[in-house]
């Protein structure tokens, strides 16, 4: 007897054997997997993947570093305040967004839409602005309205609204049916029990979403400079465009510094609503 | 005038007669019972009753109306005349008690008031008083989601009267309760016809708890109602009778 066989009291039986995987099945995963790797080496080459480039340009990169040293400090007023910029184009282009997606989140979640001929039309076109990344919609706006942070505002409100209201609909449909029937029932309206039922359950959830995707576009913002649509990213196109590699520095080390900041407040507020 | 009014009610899933000609009448201030084995049917009532289901055949009138023939903006209007009471509460987990109530006046309240959470006086009045009724006052202002079972379906009850509805329909409104607070339940049910002269018609699992309760007992099996009888009169035996299924039952009965 086993050691155990002693200890548990029970008997041994031998593992029946796993049952044999048709050749089809095996067939096909072996043809899938070589897809996949024929896919991928495809895709090395679309990339004009190349070590030896990279290997060749690591000395200037890494004389590059060397040159960065020390940062510089001048003008670090400019820099903060066009910091504060970004995240002002952030925060006020994600508060539109919620203004706009939270009266057509409900119309696209299933459980809260009036009808399905609402609904697709309605998902669509959040998934329309979704497709758009808030750094082209920029590009249109600074030709539209002009150079600096407004074109960047527009730019983030436009693609965060389509993220937001396929998110919000999401957590909506995630509710329990329950307590959004029994309000129907008594006879009230769509708006009446939306406003008052819907909104309390999905308050956390909606809040945590929106500090998420805040925190995001702070994120997307630092680069609306690039395009002239204001913020940090107009000093971060700048030095790169005069080899100004003390000032790039900084600026770098300004956005990572502001990044994990919002970063840490961000999660501490997250964790408060959960 | 009779509250709730079933003449030959029948509905089948996918060919399967789930109701078989169901007749049932109750009057306001009544109590009615539905007991009877899983699978009768109890459940299938209910949902035709609400007409969440919409019955094969039959008529269901209510207070005079029948909501078969009944679409749209006025189906939706009868149904005000139905409270309903559920297994799992559907309470607003995040609301309060009060706000739950309040709910049940929804459909008064201009919409502008709804969505700013400014309730008049005197709706707010209502339902501190219908919350006072099922013993609830104290945790007005208490989240839902912070009381026991027991104390959401009271709450869930308070909501029905609220709503001026004048037909209650409780679907097992105990089922996930301890004997205690099904006790409870069942008193606060008990007093909405009573004290406010509601019909309840009211679906339970455990048929010990209807003594003290029900005024009548409507037995279904299979789809039909094979007993209608004062409370009185259902005795433990004729409740062993109805959970015994066919084969097993002795010729002599």
């Amino acid at each position: 007897m086993t050691d155990l066989q002693e200890r548990s009291g029970v008997g041994l039986v031998p593992v029946p054997p796993r049952p044999a995987q048709p050749l089809r099945t095996r067939v096909s995963r072996w043809l899938l997997s070589l897809i996949a790797v024929a896919g991928f080496v495809g895709c090395l080459r679309l990339a004009d993947v190349d070590p030896i480039e990279l290997a060749q340009g690591l000395p200037t990169m890494a004389g590059w570093l060397v040159q960065a040293f020390p940062p510089s400090t001048e003008a670090l007023d400019t820099l903060l305040l066009r910091a504060a910029e970004t995240v002002a184009i952030a925060v006020v282009g994600t508060t539109f967004a919620v203004i706009l997606a939270l009266p057509l989140c409900v119309l696209a979640a299933r459980n809260t839409t009036p009808s399905g001929w609402v609904r697709l039309p309605v998902r669509l076109f959040l998934n329309g602005l979704r497709g758009v990344d808030a750094f082209v919609f920029a590009l249109l706006f600074v030709a539209a309205v002009g150079l600096g942070p407004f074109a960047g505002v527009l730019g983030i409100a436009l693609h965060t609204w389509g993220s937001m209201g396929k998110l919000f609909s999401e957590s909506i449909e995630a509710l329990p049916n329950g307590p959004l029937e029994a309000a129907e029932l008594t006879g009230a309206g769509k708006v009446k029990t939306a406003s008052f039922t819907l909104l309390p359950d999905v308050l956390p959830s909606i809040s945590g979403i929106g500090l998420y995707l805040m925190e995001f576009n702070i994120r997307a913002s630092t680069v609306l400079g690039v395009v002239g649509a204001g913020g940090i990213g107009q000093e971060l196109k700048n030095a790169v465009d005069l080899l100004a590699f003390p000032r790039l520095a900084t600026i770098l080390l300004v956005i990572l510094v502001m990044v994990t900041l919002v970063d840490q407040l961000s999660a501490r507020l997250r964790k408060r609503l959960a | 005038m009779t509250a709730l009014s079933v003449r030959g009610l029948s509905h089948a899933y996918g060919g399967v007669p789930v109701l078989t000609s169901v007749d049932l009448d109750v009057e306001p201030g009544q109590v009615v019972a539905v007991v009877g084995p899983s699978g009768a049917g109890k459940t299938t009532l209910f949902r035709c009753l609400t007409r969440l289901v919409r019955a094969d055949a039959g008529a269901l009138e209510v207070h005079g109306r029948d909501l078969q023939q009944l679409e749209g903006a006025a189906l939706r209007d009868a149904r005000r005349d139905l409270g309903l009471v559920f297994q799992s509460y559907n309470l607003v987990r995040r609301l309060t008690a009060l706000q739950n109530v309040l709910v049940g006046r929804l459909a008064d309240v201009p919409t502008w008031r709804v969505v700013l959470r400014r309730f008049p006086a005197h709706e707010q009045a209502l339902a501190a008083s219908c919350l006072d009724q099922v013993g609830l006052l104290r945790f007005a202002h208490t989240r839902a989601d912070r009381l026991s079972g027991g104390q959401q379906q009271r709450v869930a009850i308070a909501r029905v009267l609220a709503s001026r509805a004048r037909v209650v329909l409780a679907d097992e409104p105990v089922a996930s309760l301890d004997p205690a607070s099904a006790g409870a339940v069942l008193a606060a049910l008990r007093s909405l016809a009573t004290s406010h002269g509601k019909a309840v018609v009211c679906s339970l699992h455990q048929v010990d708890l209807v003594a003290g309760f029900a005024d009548r007992v409507v037995g279904l099996r299979d789809g039909r109602v094979v007993l209608d009888v004062p409370a009185a009169r259902f005795t433990p035996d004729v409740a062993r009778d109805l959970y015994t299924p066919e084969l097993e039952r002795t010729p002599a009965r």
